[in-house]
């Protein structure tokens, strides 16, 4: 990795390629989380403008071998910007190593915060939690409606081979478990259960990862911008109304479904008036559970990093013991639905 | 036998450290953040580490009763704890494959399964995370 002063000189040289024009960088600072890449936010001047960027870069190691390259997050995040969907406006790419040793794509700056536990707890958050589930609502409608193929997405991944929505995330958890090696009879049976009570389904673009701490939080508009589009696919839609209700993403705030802010029927009610479809509840509870299915092997896989000597890490080791809660959580909701 | 402290209070030593020496000399230091994060995941995972010592044993056994009745056998359960663990392993393993092959799909073989896994679970986070399973008994209870 090269040290901020070179990579500074790195960088400017990059945006003075793109633009033709020499640059400046005033600042440039390394943003924390995010376990799969590599985030700096950079101050920059030319002639003519000023800059306030995120680059977003590879790192070593990829978190989940199926998430986005940056070239394709970076079509990604164009297609959404041009859709009206609230993304930082995309600038630049690059998968030139000879750039910055790493595949990386720089993008506009937006204001806000996106820490979920401070979101769900802190008091000068109230506004935003009044206005969040209505927004959420509106911007996953309309990235619902984004037109993959038109946008030429083609490179998202899709269901395979006449696979449902629901298949295909089935046979990603079943080859991480056999990649591990894990037979855990709670993990087990979730995968049976949710194989056979399957809801009908529709296709769309999916972001994915749509929940509290990929959201800009700012006043007054509420969400500034949705980001981490990594985990971008073709899927049913209604996972990514379930996955910002899964428990772990209501940041201790248990009792209140929606991200630990709201409760889940008004958010729902919002998203039926923007797409004018009428969503069954059931089939929304079923993602919800297959989001605490695939977050408890998920951390299962993190805690794998840290045993396989790969990545030896604290926090790691501690994420495989946090899979318990998942599995409690996805029994529960299997009993509430009904196990026949 | 070993001269104490045994590993219990050897833990215990050492997230004591960690909480009165180093996190307070972390906290608020935002160029500390991470590293303060990271010794507050330390500090609880070695409480994980202590409450595993004096539980496991005991859930070891429960599980091992409970598969018995789930299957409607009789195993003998060994007395030796690692013995234990192990062929609770392997009785887990071809639980697994028993689920895969369907032979719990009958509403009453999945709810004695469910409730089966439920228990286990719950066990998990008595060790795992204590104050998770209190607040989904506060959430329970406030819902009634």
């Amino acid at each position: 990795m090269p040290e901020p002063k070179q990579l500074s000189e790195q960088i400017a040289a990059f945006i003075e390629s793109q633009i033709g024009q020499a640059v400046t960088i005033l600042e440039l600072e390394q943003l924390a989380g995010g376990g799969s890449l590599d985030t700096w936010r950079i101050r920059a001047t030319s002639p003519d403008e000023e800059w306030h960027l995120v680059m977003r870069r590879d790192l070593e190691t990829v978190m989940v071998a199926e998430s986005l390259s940056r070239e394709q997050e970076f079509k990604l995040l164009q297609a959404a910007y041009e859709s009206g969907v609230r993304v930082p406006r995309p600038r630049w790419q690059s998968n030139d190593p000879a750039v910055l040793d790493k595949p990386f794509f720089m993008m506009d700056y937006v204001e806000g915060f996106s820490i979920g536990r401070i979101i769900v707890k802190a008091p000068e958050a109230e506004p935003a939690r009044q206005v969040l589930p209505e927004l959420m609502a509106e911007q996953i409608a309309l990235i619902h409606a984004i037109d993959w193929q038109k946008h030429g997405l083609d490179f998202l991944p899709a269901p395979q081979h006449g696979n449902t929505p629901a298949d295909e995330a089935l046979l990603s958890v079943r080859k991480e478990l056999y990649r591990l090696d894990i037979h855990n009879p709670a993990i087990e049976f979730g995968l049976r259960w949710l194989d056979k009570n399957q809801p009908p389904y529709q296709l769309s673009l999916v972001h994915g990862d749509f929940r509290l701490g990929n959201f800009q939080i700012g006043l007054p508009y509420g969400l500034n911008a949705v980001i981490d589009w990594e985990f971008a696919h073709i899927g049913d839609p209604l996972e990514d109304l379930a996955w910002p209700c899964v428990r772990d993403w209501r940041f201790g705030m248990g009792h209140l479904r929606l991200a630990g802010i709201a409760d889940r029927e008004p958010f729902l009610q919002t998203y039926e008036r923007h797409t004018g479809q009428a969503i069954d509840r059931t089939a929304v509870d079923y993602w919800e559970i297959m989001g605490n299915l695939r977050w408890a092997v998920t951390c299962l896989a993190q805690a794998d990093r840290h045993l396989s000597g790969r990545d030896p890490s604290v926090e790691f080791a501690s994420l495989g013991r946090r899979s318990a809660e998942m599995q409690m959580e996805m029994l529960r909701l299997i009993q509430a639905t009904g196990v026949g | 036998m070993y001269d104490l402290p045994d590993a219990s209070h050897l833990i215990e030593a050492v997230y004591q450290h960690l909480e009165m020496n180093i996190a307070p000399m972390l906290k608020g230091d935002a160029a500390q953040r991470k590293l303060y994060f990271q010794t507050l995941v330390a500090i609880n995972v070695l409480k994980v580490a202590e409450r595993e010592l004096v539980l496991r044993p005991r859930h070891l056994k429960a599980e091992w009763g409970r598969l018995n009745r789930l299957q409607e056998i009789d195993l003998h359960m060994p007395e030796n704890s690692e013995e234990l663990a192990d062929l609770l392993a392997r009785r887990n393993i071809q639980l697994c494959t028993d689920i895969r092959d369907g032979q719990y799909d009958s509403p009453e073989n999945a709810s004695a399964l469910l409730a089966h896994l439920t228990m286990t679970a719950q066990e998990q986070l008595e060790v795992a995370n204590p104050r998770f399973l209190q607040g989904l008994a506060a959430e329970d209870a406030a819902k009634k």
